[in-house]
């Protein structure tokens, strides 16, 4: 036994042993979470996708039935039927046109957030700090305060009698201005991160490359459009792919503002949301992976498409 | 600093055995009681009754858990993982399923008769298997009854709660002239909460288990009852504020409340339909709204052909897995019987007991023994088939939709019959 032990001692007291120890340590936790809660649910969730489960009997393979249903349900709502029977075809539509919505405005809105911040004025740190504060909350507690300001007596409405006087809609229970809602809180909550993206990525650009074209003669807008936007191509290209995949994933901000059935018209509904009841409501855990799947082939097409497009460094 | 290293394993290592050693100690049986919690006083007074229990029971070990949020997920969950609990809550709508499954141990094979005798018979219905085996015992029941605020009424000058569901939306009218706070409270949408309308004016007991169960959407009965229910929201409230007027109807989020003991404890509205699970809280929240002085409790309405109310149960279902059924029926017999839901139910007045023989116990809380004195010609338990919880929630959203008025009466009820064929087609 005492054997063992300075065995033991003497393996670690190498110094290359040692670091390799060590660093096996350090990732060891990640790696091990990565593996069960990353890679194992993903392939179980392929392999739950063939199956037929109600959680407490054994799985049944039943081929690509699962597929089937998701696909009818596409269809019939392409055929047109009413959204309380084509759940996912209801999410999935409400997805697409929140991230049109969502990833343009942000992507924006962070770009200039980032500009402004990098200006050399008093209190730079300030701001970025407050541009960065959204993205550390919680997005559910940020979505309980704007249920709370997009009220029909709410702040939102109280602001906007100054500029636009007699529109007051009632935002989370009006089913054509609930998804504009929760697409706002996206926006608000998520252009903060982005900004930090951009700022490091402008700070990298060098200085010479805007004296140069000063002593051209570009003004500022001109050396924003030739210069910072080319050379911030590829940041710009992270941020929407990241966009991307976060607004087609959205479930959190759904779930309290819209609730589980998606609210008015399902006009919150999200196909996450969906995945969610076709798992725990309707008990079929088997579709609800090939409908994550399915998200996943979504999300997986347009960011790559994106990518291969606009993702080619220049230099 | 390998010695300390060393001497540091050694503690975490014989902490981690002293700390399970009582559980894997010979011949002590060890079993998991999993529950949701009505609030801190419910988990404490389980907790005493554990200890009770193991005290007179040295052999048996139970360790509570409490599930907070989404219980039933929860509780499938553990299935799917293989770690699901001995002894667990199952309720009513979601009974069905785990029956069906194979997931409940048969109680009436364990337990003796004269104990399940001791039960109101219409709360054991729902629980029994198409074998005529019983799976499960209630542990406390509900049941809908009108709420109304005496104060409201007396200022709209009525002196009497609503008898008939005609009366209901006259009386809710007139208080709102008269005082200018809604009259009645009611969930967008809520398929349970209608169902009382439905049968106290003829409407047939629904039960939906195969795709053409649907047409039960077809009775008339049932078409008139959901366009009179439907409309309360429509006309009451959309159409009322379309016309500027204040609404009479309202759901407890248009006056800022949680639910509909909410709205009801903050006075903002003069009735609500809801259940003994409002009592304990308009208690504990609203202590200064007084029982008896401030609101008083009725039947729900009558219809043209009887008066009906929907009950709620909660059952302590055994897990078919479980190495111990009869370490878990002893635990069960216990909570259930006289002296656990004396102390579980009656003194702590959250619902109603389950066993016979409480309604003149001097502990049970007057607002509960007047729901109980009340008489009714239907009284049946919140169950519309095996898949009841899918159908209640599906079933509200369309309800909501047409409430709102997205849909027309007939698109709402087209709609539900497509859900029964589409839940029970595939």
């Amino acid at each position: 036994m005492k054997k063992f032990f300075i065995f033991l001692h003497s393996y670690y007291d190498k110094a290359q042993t040692k670091e390799f120890i060590g660093g096996m340590l350090l990732i060891l936790g990640a790696a091990f979470f990565n593996l069960v809660f990353g890679y194992f649910s993903a392939i179980f969730a392929v392999y739950l996708s063939f199956m037929k489960w109600d959680y407490i009997g054994p799985m049944e393979f039943v081929g690509f039935k699962n597929y089937e249903i998701v696909l009818r349900d596409l269809y019939r709502g392409i055929i047109g039927a009413p959204y309380l029977l084509t759940p996912f075809f209801t999410g999935f539509k409400n997805i697409i046109i929140y991230t049109l919505m969502v990833v343009p405005a942000q992507t924006f809105l962070a770009l200039i957030l980032a500009a402004l911040a990098n200006q050399r004025i008093r209190g730079a740190q300030f701001y970025k700090l407050a541009y960065f504060l959204p993205g550390t909350t919680c997005p559910v507690i940020i979505s309980l305060i704007f249920i709370w300001l997009f009220m029909k007596k709410g702040f939102i409405n109280y602001m906007i009698q100054f500029f636009a006087p007699g529109f007051a809609p009632d935002w989370l229970n009006d089913r054509n201005y609930l998804l504009p809602a929760i697409a706002i809180v996206a926006i608000w909550g998520t252009s903060g991160h982005f900004t930090v993206s951009f700022l490091a990525a402008l700070q990298a650009i060098p200085r010479d490359l805007y004296e140069a074209a000063m002593l051209d003669g570009a003004g500022p807008i001109r050396r924003f459009i030739f210069i910072t936007i080319p050379l911030l191509r590829p940041m710009i290209v992270y941020v929407v792919v990241m966009g991307v995949i976060g607004a087609l994933q959205m479930f959190d901000l759904a779930w309290v503002m819209a609730g589980s059935s998606g609210g008015p018209g399902g006009s919150g509904y999200t196909i996450a949301l969906d995945i969610y009841n076709e798992a725990f409501t309707r008990l079929r855990p088997g579709v609800a992976a090939a409908k994550s799947l399915f998200l996943f082939t979504i999300i997986f097409i347009t960011t790559y498409l994106f990518q291969k497009r606009y993702g080619k460094v220049i230099r | 600093m390998p010695k300390k290293l060393l001497v540091l394993t050694f503690m975490l290592l014989s902490t981690l055995i002293l700390s399970i050693s009582p559980y894997v100690s010979a011949q002590r049986i060890f079993i998991r009681f999993a529950g949701w919690s009505a609030g801190p006083t419910e988990v404490k007074n389980y907790k005493i009754m554990i200890e009770k229990f193991m005290e007179k029971n040295p052999d048996i070990a139970v360790k509570y858990e409490v599930i907070t949020q989404m219980f039933h997920e929860n509780i499938l969950a553990s299935f799917g993982a293989g770690v699901a609990p001995d002894v667990f809550y199952v309720d009513s709508s979601w009974a069905p399923i785990f029956i069906e499954k194979g997931a409940l141990y048969p109680v009436s094979e364990i337990a003796s008769s004269e104990f399940i005798e001791q039960f109101y018979e219409f709360l054991l219905e729902p629980f029994k298997g198409k074998d005529g085996k019983l799976y499960g015992l209630p542990k406390d029941w509900s049941m809908l009854a009108l709420f109304w605020n005496k104060n409201l009424f007396a200022r709209a000058g009525l002196s009497r709660p609503p008898d008939t569901w005609e009366e209901l939306e006259e009386f809710a009218k007139q208080i709102t002239e008269k005082t200018g706070k809604p009259g009645l409270a009611i969930y967008l949408g809520g398929f349970n909460r209608y169902m009382p309308v439905a049968l106290s004016n003829g409407a047939p007991k629904p039960w939906f288990e195969k795709p053409e169960d649907g047409v039960w959407f077809d009775n008339p009965k049932v078409r008139e009852t959901l366009e009179w229910y439907i409309n309360l929201y429509l006309k009451g409230k959309v159409k009322r504020e379309e016309e500027g007027l204040k609404p009479y109807v309202v759901s407890p989020a248009d006056v800022g409340a949680g639910w509909l003991g909410d709205a009801f404890g903050k006075q903002e509205v003069a009735m609500v339909i809801s259940g003994n699970w409002m009592i304990p809280f308009l208690a504990d929240q609203f202590p200064d709204f007084k029982f008896g002085k401030d609101w008083d409790i009725a039947p729900v309405p009558r219809g043209d052909v009887s008066r009906a109310t929907i009950a709620y149960t909660v059952i302590l279902g055994i897990n078919s897995r479980t190495e111990h059924p009869e370490a878990a029926w002893k635990f069960i017999e216990y909570l259930l019987g006289k002296e656990g839901q004396e102390f579980l139910v009656v003194k702590l007045g959250h619902t109603l007991p389950s066993i016979k023989g409480f309604e003149k116990h001097p502990d049970l809380w007057p607002q509960h023994a007047k729901t109980l004195s009340f008489k009714y010609d239907q009284m049946i338990v919140f169950l519309w088939g095996p898949k009841s919880g899918e159908l209640e929630s599906r079933f509200s959203d369309t309800m909501a939709a047409a409430m709102r008025g997205e849909i027309s009466i007939d698109e709402a009820l087209e709609t539900m019959k497509l859900i029964v064929a589409e839940v029970y087609g595939e």
